[in-house]
This record gives structure tokens, sequence and C-alpha cells, in this order.
């Protein structure tokens, strides 16, 4: 088995970060995993994205050409990842910023107000862990549980006081899809 | 690997803490993308550790500094990456033939010229033939994963300074920005004991120095031969390489770095495939495994070099196979890496052709 997930939005919307929780997620649940960043020229505003790979076995390559699952926050990462998904892969994407449009009939579409479900909670900061929880609710291979030792893991006990937060996040967006 | 000391880490960062656990006492560098996060994590580590940090006012100064600094005994480094090591290539002729223990991290973006910044395998060449005057040799370490980075850097360390050679840790930028699990361990190497030609200071003793060459004809003639003669040791002692499904592949896939990731997930499907498929990786390029590569071309087997330059490593597994077996590269100059899909359609064309040419 070897899965993986593009993450994309605006820069400032956490996309790296959420990859990190990913990919740190599936490190303690046993797996073999890498992040990789698309790093160049990238400014506030612009788009920023990074691809984790999942693996049971040895990781192969780490930047691939299509995708099994995209994870995108805005309108752009929308049409630009949206062609880059695998036949029977999914898009989820986060509809309080990206129009509903299903223009492939061969990859399943998730949308769920993810930037609107942050702002319930009090802050649109906490979008990337919602989409977070959104993605578990699609996804076989990644565990509610596994999300919440990654966050534990990345926000360790400098930010510890943040954790019940991103929680509740991680249980809002896993429950999103149901609500639509 | 439920193995809790695992911790989710960027290339960079595990060469800069590796280098750390290594003893590094010095570090000098100038930033540049995409190693950038070496010197950013020494900059705050070393003064943590009352250690030695200057951001150099240019790549010269950087490398001239490491040279000043080894030659009093003590560990040290610098990194970079590709056009800004082009810079250091001289100060490397004269650190090979001052026998000092540099250790240089390059992590590879593209050329030539200022190039870009995304990775590449472009300095294959600049690394294993050097671009400095003379007849000397560095040695050459390649990893693949973050794992090796670590492993290594400690590595680098340690036979910079038992054979007295400057050696390069050739990355690239796919492994420099990406994160994957990996644990540092400790340090497994002894220490070496530097005391007989270190610049420690000459109370008590004989003054020393060190020269990168003899002014006498014969003795430079002697110079040169000793530093290729001690070569050879280091052939023979320290040639490293990795090999899987070798012993009854008709053709055999092999790649430095990270590229070889693809290549090792390319020999499953091509197994699957009904075609047998094996690979090999040289880990230390300098010195390069050419006596393996010879022997798996003397049983016949043919070789498919993949890399993301122009053909680089391509020639030495070429010299080495010696005309034994067919040889053929997959390459793109840069960009994308190779993937999987794309390497297995390359092999089975190659293998249509016969092997003609390269693609």
């Amino acid at each position: 088995m070897e899965k993986n997930f593009i993450l994309a939005g605006f820069g400032g919307q956490g996309i790296l970060l959420a990859g990190t929780i990913l990919a740190n997620a599936f490190m303690l649940d046993g797996k073999n995993v890498t992040w990789y960043p698309c790093y160049g020229a990238e400014m506030r505003g612009g788009t920023v994205n990074c691809e984790v790979v999942v693996s049971d076995t040895e990781v192969s390559s780490v930047h691939k050409q299509d995708t099994d699952f995209a994870l995108v926050l805005n309108q752009q990462s929308f049409d630009r990842f949206v062609q880059r998904v695998k036949t029977g892969g999914a898009i989820i994407a986060n509809s309080t910023l990206v129009a509903e449009k299903r223009l492939r009939d061969d990859i399943s579409y998730f949308f769920a107000p993810m930037t609107k479900i942050a702002n319930e909670l009090g802050s649109s900061k906490i979008t990337n862990v919602v989409s977070l929880g959104v993605l578990s609710s699609v996804c076989k291979i990644l565990s509610k549980d596994a999300l919440k030792n990654g966050i534990e893991k990345v926000l360790g006990t400098k930010k510890k006081e943040l954790i019940p937060l991103n929680f509740k996040a991680l249980e809002a967006g896993s429950e999103a899809i149901v609500n639509v | 690997m439920k193995d809790c000391e695992k911790v989710l880490i960027k290339g960079n960062y595990a060469i800069a803490q590796a280098a750390v656990n290594a003893g590094c006492q010095c570090y000098f560098g100038y930033p540049i993308t995409p190693q950038t996060e070496i010197g950013e994590y020494l900059s705050g580590k070393m003064q943590e550790l009352g250690r030695g940090y200057v951001c150099a006012e240019s790549e010269l100064a950087a490398i001239n500094m490491v040279m000043g600094a080894v030659s009093t005994g003590v560990k040290a480094m610098t990194s970079s990456s590709s056009c800004a090591v082009a810079l250091m290539q001289e100060a490397l002729s004269y650190a090979a033939s001052d026998e000092l223990p540099v250790v240089l991290v390059n992590v590879m973006r593209t050329g030539p010229g200022l190039g870009y910044i995304y990775p590449a395998q472009g300095d294959y060449n600049q690394a294993v033939y050097g671009g400095g005057n003379g007849d000397y040799k560095v040695i050459v370490l390649a990893p693949s994963t973050v794992q090796e980075c670590i492993d290594l850097t400690y590595r680098a360390f340690y036979l910079a300074q038992k054979y007295r050679n400057p050696t390069i840790l050739l990355a690239d930028g796919l492994l420099g920005q990406m994160m994957e699990p990996a644990s540092f361990g400790k340090y497994p190497y002894p220490e070496i004991d530097t005391s007989a030609w270190a610049l420690s200071g000459a109370k008590g003793r004989d003054a020393r120095a060190i020269y990168s060459c003899a002014r006498d004809e014969k003795a430079q003639i002697q110079h040169i031969k000793d530093l290729f003669k001690k070569f050879e040791v280091i052939k023979e002692n320290e040639t490293s390489f990795e090999e899987i499904n070798t012993e009854d592949a008709d053709i055999i896939l092999t790649a430095f770095g990270s590229m070889a990731r693809n290549i090792k997930a390319a020999i499953k499907v091509l197994r699957k495939n009904g075609i047998k498929a094996g690979y090999f990786r040289p880990i230390t390029l300098s010195p390069f495994p050419s006596q393996r590569i010879n022997e798996l071309a003397k049983q016949g087997k043919d070789f498919i070099v993949v890399e993301m330059n122009m053909g680089q490593m391509y020639k030495d597994v070429k010299y080495a196979i010696n005309g034994q077996s067919d040889i053929a590269l997959v390459n793109r100059p840069c960009g994308e890496w190779l993937s999987v899909e794309e390497i297995v359609d390359s092999v089975k064309k190659v293998m249509e052709k016969n092997y003609a040419t390269s693609l």
C-alpha cells in the first residue's frame, strides 16, 4: 500500500503545518511517510502546497505526478490540483472558498465549509485542522486518533494550551461531510 | 518502525543535528537555497553549545575558514549548493594537497550557471572529479534518505579525519527539503587522534607548518604519489553500495542519491511485468564501486543508469562495465524527478530497442 496526499491553499492557511501533522500522524501510526513542500519564490497570499506519501514499505517517489487525495483550501488550488487526482481518487475542498463544481466523473468530490466551521470555533486560523478532520472522514487509512497524536506531537509542550481547540476543530471537521 | 526515537525531520536539519552529534566544533557558511536551514539551525545550536558559528561574507571565505579550523585538529564544516560550491573548488584542491579533513555538504540545485533552486543531480562531476587544479581526489558520499543524511554525515566527519582528506556529502534539494522519520542514535565512530599533525600551538614542541606543495621536484612527485596511494587504501576500505535482486537479474538499474528511491520501486514493478530487474546504488561516489559493477557486467548483466543530469555517473558505470555488457541512460537534466512509471516505461523501451542508445 502506498498512497499520496497533496495539500494546497493560500500561503498563511497553515498548509505546511497541516501536512506536518498528517505526516506525524502516519509516523506515530507505525507507517513509513515522507513530506515534501513546494519551495520557490513563494509569498504571502500566493499558493502553497505540500505532498505527503504514506507506505507500508519504504516510500519510493517523494514527489509524484498524480495523487490519491487532494485536500484544497482555495479556488486556485482546486483548479490546479483537480487535474492531478488519479482515477478513483478524491478531492476534498473548502467550500467556503471553492465553488462546488464536479467536472470529472472518475473521481470523488467532497465539499465542506472549512473556513466557516473554523470561524464558528473562534478562529479562521484553525481551518487547516478542520480540513484534516474532513480528510479523516473520507480516507480509510487515516484515523482521528492518529491525527490527535500528530497534533500533540507537533504542538508539543510549548503550545500545549492550543491542543483542546485543535481537537475540537478535528471533531467538527470529521462531522462536516455528514452534516452538509 | 514503532521506535519512539524516530522523529519526523527535514533532511537539512538532520544533516545539521548530525554534524553537532559528530562533534563538529565550527560551522562556516553563506546562505543559499535549498540548504539554508543547515546554517539557520546551527546559528542557534552552535551558540547554545559554545561552539563556533560564522556567517561568512562569501563561500570562498567560508571554505577557507573551514581549512583554518580543521588544521588545528578540530572538526569543522561548511555547507552550500551547486553554483556556490563551484566557488569553493580552489580550496578543495588545496585542502586535498594539504591533507586537511574538510567536510563540505552540497545540497544540489539546478545548474549550470546560477541555475534554479529546484533539485537536480548535475554536480556529480563537480564533486567526483572536482573543479580544482591538479591531481587530487575527494571522498564523496551520496545519501538517498533522511536517515542516510544522518548516517553519512557521521561517516563524512569520520572519514575526513581518518584519512585526512576532504569529504563531500552530496545531497540534493529534494532530500534537503523533505521530511521523513529518522533516528539519530549516537555518533558511532571512534575519535581520531590529530595530535601528530595538528597546528595546535608549538609550546613544548617544534613548530609545524602545513604546505600544499613541496618546492622540490622529487618531493612533489612523491607527495602526489602518496596522495594517490592513500586513496587506494580508501578505495579498498571504504567503498560502499547497496544491491538488491542482482543475483538473477538480466538488467540492473542504477542511480545515486534520492533518485535511487524511484528505481527501487521501479524494479518491483518491472519484476511484476516479468522483467528480471536488479538494483544497484553507489553510496560512495568517490571511491566509485567500479569493481563490483565490473563483476556484475562480467556475468552478462546489462545496466541502465537513471539520473537527473545529462549522464554524468553514466560515464563511470560505462567505464566500469568496460564493454562486457550493454548500458543505456534514462535521464532528465532537471525538473521533476523521473517518476516510477516513467522509469518503468523507459526501461521497457530500452529493452525493446535492444539497448541501442540512450533516450
